[in-house]
């Protein structure tokens, strides 16, 4: 991807739109100060089923640009990582599912499959960044996955459809969609890549549910247990229980 | 509109090797996440607030103080909550919030607030070129180094457009912010598709002018940015490298963490 200048210049833009859609548009809050829905969530979906991997990479420098702008910790890491992975998701999944439809959902079926879409790069993001800022000890998984899920997938199923419908079509026609400027990759076969699906859903969705239990203290892992690693911040018991979980979904998202 | 929080001062910290910057500001971060007791975590945030005076950076501290004002008050809510066992306040037996759990809340509020402050000082000293500079000291390719300059730059030419179709959208008496929630939906997509295209449009433009300028020529990069390692430079890295160490050696003889009161 890093060979063709278009895609560079794409991935500064997704980036670059990522951070200024931001600031202009007033948000709505659903808890003041804490979680909000925002246009902005819906970019890195939008940029991901258009640019492909560009947009990956535009959502991990967008989200360091937030921060440059709001404030930075260690936290961004993940936020990065996060990001990047809520960037790559959603057209992987689609290229898949979505056979050869564009994005723009019309039918009941195709809607299904693109809330399913939006729905796992969305729980794909929340645990990693969950995790992450839980296994830091900032804030536990069950309040910050939970809002994370809801903010970006509320935000990209009310956004997306409306935008993509108007943006598909043109940069469609201007031969600017990322498989129209990436060679053609070598494709795994469907049997594969339906395996990776699955592993991807069962361990985001049952990563979501661990995280849960594991911040909130309803389940601790009895290895945890026997090695005296129990800490009040429930840290260690996502920070390690949830690692199963990671690996395999990085690895479902792999082999799409 | 000023969007970035970079000050352009001459100062000591301002003149320092990015490579310094960037170091001390990771080894800061260290020290403050390696302690939970608020009252280790207060020196260092005293050390910063000082860096902060005498770099002149205080308006952009005044930029972000809502940010500080949300970090006081949700960590200590949340992990009053979260943090389960403990001792319970003599005076609220009937609440779940024990003493251990308000002090790691106050705790995590002043790590994060540190944190924000030393990012903060970093931002306001450090320019986003020296910043990508000193990554690519350290082995990041330049592409992705230039990427993200550029998505920097191009970030206040699309606020700038975002706000000109609002403004426009205003002059036709649409006001985005008002009426019911789908209405405010439907009016943040008809002002998000003329920011999208016009982005698109500029993108196709810029990639030719790169390729015109031998972007892909595949021969090595050489780079304006240059910036002279000195003493000084030294001399930053060898005292952030003794706070750390402190820190480091406080936390392994195991002081700054919260036991059982």
């Amino acid at each position: 991807m890093w060979e063709n200048t278009r895609l560079v210049v794409f991935t500064a833009i997704c980036a670059s739109l990522y951070a200024a859609v931001l600031i202009p548009f007033k948000v709505l809050p659903i808890i003041p100060g804490v979680a909000e829905l925002r246009p902005a969530n819906a970019v890195p979906v939008i940029c991901s089923f258009l640019f492909g991997p560009a947009a990956a990479w535009g959502a991990a420098i967008g989200n360091l640009i937030g921060e440059f702008f709001g404030g930075m910790g260690p936290g961004d890491v993940f936020g990065c990582t996060a990001n990047f992975l809520y960037g790559m998701a959603p057209y992987k999944i689609w290229e898949l599912i979505g056979g050869a439809e564009p994005p723009t959902p019309k039918t009941l079926s195709a809607w299904a499959r693109f809330a399913f879409t939006l729905f796992l790069s969305s729980a794909l993001c929340a645990l990693v960044v969950g995790w992450g800022l839980n296994l830091l000890g900032f804030v536990p998984f069950a309040v910050l996955g939970n809002l994370v899920l809801f903010n970006n997938f509320v935000s990209s199923m009310l956004f997306a459809p409306l935008l993509l419908a108007v943006i598909y079509p043109r940069v469609a026609r201007g031969r600017l969609l990322y498989h129209h400027l990436l060679p053609a990759r070598p494709t795994k076969s469907r049997a594969v890549r339906f395996s990776g699906l699955a592993l991807l859903t069962c361990a985001v969705v049952g990563g979501m549910i661990a995280g849960n239990l594991l911040a909130s203290g309803y389940w601790t892992p009895s290895l945890l247990v026997a090695m005296g690693w129990e800490t009040q911040s429930r840290a260690a018991e996502v920070g390690l229980g949830l690692v199963p979980f990671l690996l395999l979904a990085i690895t479902g998202l792999a082999l799409l | 509109m000023a969007l970035f929080l970079y000050l352009d001062h001459r100062t000591f910290v301002h003149r320092r090797h990015p490579l310094v910057k960037v170091a001390a500001l990771l080894l800061f971060f260290v020290s403050a996440f390696v302690m939970e007791h608020p009252l280790f975590i207060l020196p260092l945030s005293a050390s910063v607030a000082a860096l902060i005076l005498w770099t002149k950076s205080t308006p952009t501290l005044q930029r972000i103080r809502v940010l500080f004002l949300f970090i006081a008050i949700f960590p200590v809510l949340i992990w009053s909550v979260f943090y389960r066992n403990g001792t319970p306040f003599p005076t609220l037996p009937f609440l779940p919030i024990t003493q251990e759990g308000a002090l790691y809340g106050l705790g995590m509020a002043a790590k994060l607030g540190t944190f924000l402050a030393t990012g903060a000082l970093f931002l306001s000293t450090t320019r986003i070129e020296e910043f990508a500079y000193a990554f690519t000291l350290l082995g990041l390719p330049y592409r992705i180094s230039f990427t993200l300059t550029l998505a920097f730059r191009l970030v206040p030419l699309f606020l700038e457009s975002a706000v000109t179709v609002v403004q426009a959208q205003r002059c036709r008496g649409l006001d985005i912010n008002s009426g019911p929630l789908f209405q405010r939906l439907r009016h943040y997509v008809l002002v998000l598709i003329p920011v999208f295209m016009g982005a698109l449009r500029r993108a196709d433009q810029m990639s030719i002018a790169l390729e015109v300028r031998g972007f892909n020529s595949g021969r090595p990069r050489s780079s304006f940015q240059r910036a002279p390692w000195t003493g000084a430079d030294t001399l930053a890295v060898i005292a952030v490298l003794a706070v750390t160490a402190l820190y480091l050696s406080l936390w392994s003889a195991g002081y700054g963490r919260i036991r059982s009161l």
